[in-house]
């Protein structure tokens, strides 16, 4: 019976997720993705950031706790930063947030970094539809299901 | 004072109105106007890119007096830039208004026509939000100045220096040695047919140094830089000078040249200057000074090996010129003495340009023995290898000549500092992107050229030469002026500790420290807004322009709502 409810509950899940999608190559690869005419997941709203190392600890942490199912931080290839470096220190602070976030009861997997460069329209829906889909497996935001939102 | 949005769909022809209920988003909207006591302007309109979309907006501006303007339109990355213009042409402060792609992100990937209504309001909802927090930015133009600094006297610094001059650019050529030329003048010959070779570089310098618009300063150096992109301050000084001059220029182009690694410290090789071994170098400047290459001991060689790639693996990359000139130095020996046994031990050939190949084969034509080789060591003038299949034999030659890896010249680390550029991982400067823009560095204004870029032989360092003046002469107009970055970092005095972490992660050396006042400083000129300073920041001091905290924040809010 409970098992039931939790299904029904899992069928109306919407999950809202955040993509901070950097200018110069994920962005253009969303937009590639966009004029090819891709099929992408709605669950992701997408918010434009210069770089991937823009995206700090307390933007991400915030996010989450607003009440985002999942957050997806993507930006260029290493090596193809179009400033030069931004990328590593994306992914160092992604290495730090990720033990962050289990220390707070939210599941690492809810936050996601990914290389996209503005050539990959194709990869740009591959990321985002399988991560969509993994947040749908992963369920609501505990926050959310604390907070009673 | 409310808020003014005006809120404009565009139809995109079919692309936007047939996949996204435009009606439905207007009809939508107006309930935000009592959540964030707004006032709000809500209308549809065929192609707004167009040149009535443009009129229509521009008068929708003046019209309802909008204090922002939100677009439900295409990518910013397709007209970004034509709105931008459609505001400068009103009151309206081009900051003050934003793009939503409601195009690529909802109409073309959600097929599900509802969906992607949902979803088109979600966007603009978000894009209202953070456009209500955006600030008016206002954009400075800096007068520039044209002239240019070259560090480095060799070839690449030279040609460029005469394309700079033939447009009357002012050009500030600055050689730590006591000649021009470079490593260029001190050889022997150059490819393909060595005649007339270095008399060609030599011809290079006259032209140099009889040239108005060129001041030469030799035996200098570069002590100090302050600046950016059209606004550079340099100090430059001779060792046991006192003075100092101090120079004004737009741009600054490193033309440091290379190094050769020192074969001595490389393992499997016997090599000391006293013997009959000795490097490429030394053989051009024997052949040039003395027109032909003897033994130490006196007398000329029967039998010469040469070795192609001595550090290569060491180095982690391929010279890509020592294949070439070892060809050419067999040809000295040929020509020197056609029974004469000249040895290459290779470990593949490395010959790019279109001629090369035809050198290879004339060479072998004249009795040139290519031996490809996996393991090689030398002891004295003995050299014992492994061959492909696998066979290891030795052979006892009069002479051996290295051709040592190329490297970064001395000074480069100190240099790189001075300016701020990164190094790559192989030690030279690193370019913005190796392939698409390879003489730019992270720092605008600062070009990278000839073999101070990585291994380069005379024509290649040539051409990056006169691509570095192209992009100066370009981005540098007399009179002109230029408009840095808006969107940019500042520090905010109250809350900044001078902990000195920005410091550390800007790859642009844009922020300094003012130890007057204890704090860190961003010099608007030089950074480039990418954000990365702010993650750094442990006391909230640091502010990203156009996409601060709370910016981001009100556009995620609503984005999740």
């Amino acid at each position: 019976m409970q098992e039931k409810m939790e299904n029904q509950e899992l069928d109306q899940f919407k999950p809202k997720i955040v993509g901070f999608l950097c200018n110069w190559c994920t962005y253009a690869a969303a937009d590639l993705a966009g004029s090819s005419k891709m099929e992408i997941d709605p669950a992701l709203t997408v918010i434009r950031v210069m770089c991937s190392s823009r995206v700090d600890h307390n933007l991400v942490l915030t996010t989450f706790f607003s009440g985002a199912d999942g957050v997806l931080i993507a930006g260029c290839h290493p090596g193809d930063c179009h400033y030069g470096a931004g990328n590593y220190y994306a992914r160092r602070r992604y290495a730090l947030l990720k033990k962050v976030m289990e220390s707070l009861g939210l599941e690492s997997e809810r936050l996601k970094l990914s290389w996209i460069s503005a050539a990959e329209g194709n990869r740009y829906a591959e990321v985002v539809n399988s991560f969509s889909e993994k947040i749908r497996q992963l369920g609501p935001n505990p926050i959310n299901k604390m907070s009673g939102l | 004072m409310k808020a003014k949005v005006g809120v404009y769909v565009c139809e995109c022809g079919p692309n936007i109105s047939e996949k996204v209920d435009i009606d439905k988003i207007l009809e939508t909207l107006p309930g935000l106007e009592e959540y964030r006591e707004i006032e709000l302007v809500v209308k549809r309109f065929g192609l707004l890119c167009s040149g009535d979309g443009k009129t229509f907006l521009e008068d929708e501006i003046n019209n309802n007096g909008l204090t922002h303007l939100v677009l439900g339109a295409c990518s910013p990355r397709d007209h970004d830039k034509t709105f931008i213009g459609v505001c400068k042409k009103t009151s309206l402060n081009p900051f003050l208004y934003k793009i939503i792609n409601i195009r690529e992100h909802c109409a073309w990937i959600i097929s599900d026509k509802d969906k992607a209504t949902e979803k088109a309001i979600t966007y603009i909802r978000a894009g209202i939000n953070r456009v209500l927090f955006q600030s008016a930015l206002l954009e400075k133009k800096l007068d520039i100045n044209p002239d240019v600094l070259i560090i480095g006297g060799g070839i690449a610094g030279m040609e460029a220096a005469l394309s700079l001059a033939a447009r009357d650019r002012t050009v500030y050529l600055v050689e730590k040695d006591d000649h021009l030329g470079g490593k260029a003048v001190l050889l022997g010959g150059l490819l393909p047919r060595q005649g007339g070779g270095p008399a060609k570089i030599r011809e290079k310098i006259e032209s140099v140094l009889g040239n108005d618009m060129i001041k030469v300063y030799l035996e200098s150096e570069l002590e100090g830089v302050i600046g950016f992109l059209g606004n550079f301050e340099v100090i430059v000084g001779s060792p046991g000078d006192e003075e100092k001059k101090d120079l004004k220029v737009g741009a600054i182009i490193v033309a440091t040249g290379s190094g050769l690694a020192d074969p001595a410290i490389l393992e499997g090789l016997d090599y000391s200057k006293t013997d009959e071994v000795i490097t490429s170098m030394d053989a051009e400047r024997m052949f040039s000074k003395e027109g032909k290459i003897s033994l130490k001991s006196g007398g000329d060689p029967k039998s010469v090996a040469l070795i192609h790639c001595v550090g290569r693996e060491e180095k982690g990359y391929c010279s890509r010129i020592c294949c070439n000139y070892m060809i050419k130095i067999a040809g000295y020996l040929k020509d020197q003495s056609a029974d004469m046994k000249v040895t290459e031990f290779h470990r593949g050939l490395c010959l790019p340009d279109k001629a090369d190949q035809g050198f290879q084969k004339e060479a072998e034509g004249r009795g040139v023995e290519f031996k490809r080789v996996r393991e090689l060591t030398i002891t004295g003038t003995n050299v014992r290898y492994e061959g492909m299949d696998g066979k290891s034999e030795g052979l006892k030659f009069d002479m051996v000549i290295l051709a040592p890896a190329l490297e970064p010249s001395e000074g480069t680390e100190g240099m790189a500092d001075l300016l701020g550029v990164p190094l790559s991982e192989s030690g030279y400067y690193q370019e913005i992107h190796q392939t698409t823009n390879p003489v730019a560095t992270s720092i605008e204004g600062v070009f990278v050229v000839g073999a101070a870029h990585s291994p380069k032989g005379i024509t290649d360092s040539m051409l990056f030469a006169q691509a570095s003046a192209g992009k100066i002469l370009s981005q540098l107009i007399p009179g002109g002026k230029i408009t840095p970055e808006i969107k940019v970092s500042e520090i905010l005095e109250a809350y900044c500790t001078g902990c000195g972490n920005c410091l550390d992660v800007c790859v642009y050396g844009a922020i300094y420290y003012d130890e007057g006042r204890g704090i860190s400083v961003v010099n608007e000129a030089v950074c480039r807004g990418c954000g990365n300073c702010f993650g750094s920041c442990p006391s909230g001091a640091l502010r990203t322009k156009h996409f601060t905290n709370t910016q981001l924040y009100e556009e995620m809010r609503e984005a999740i709502r």
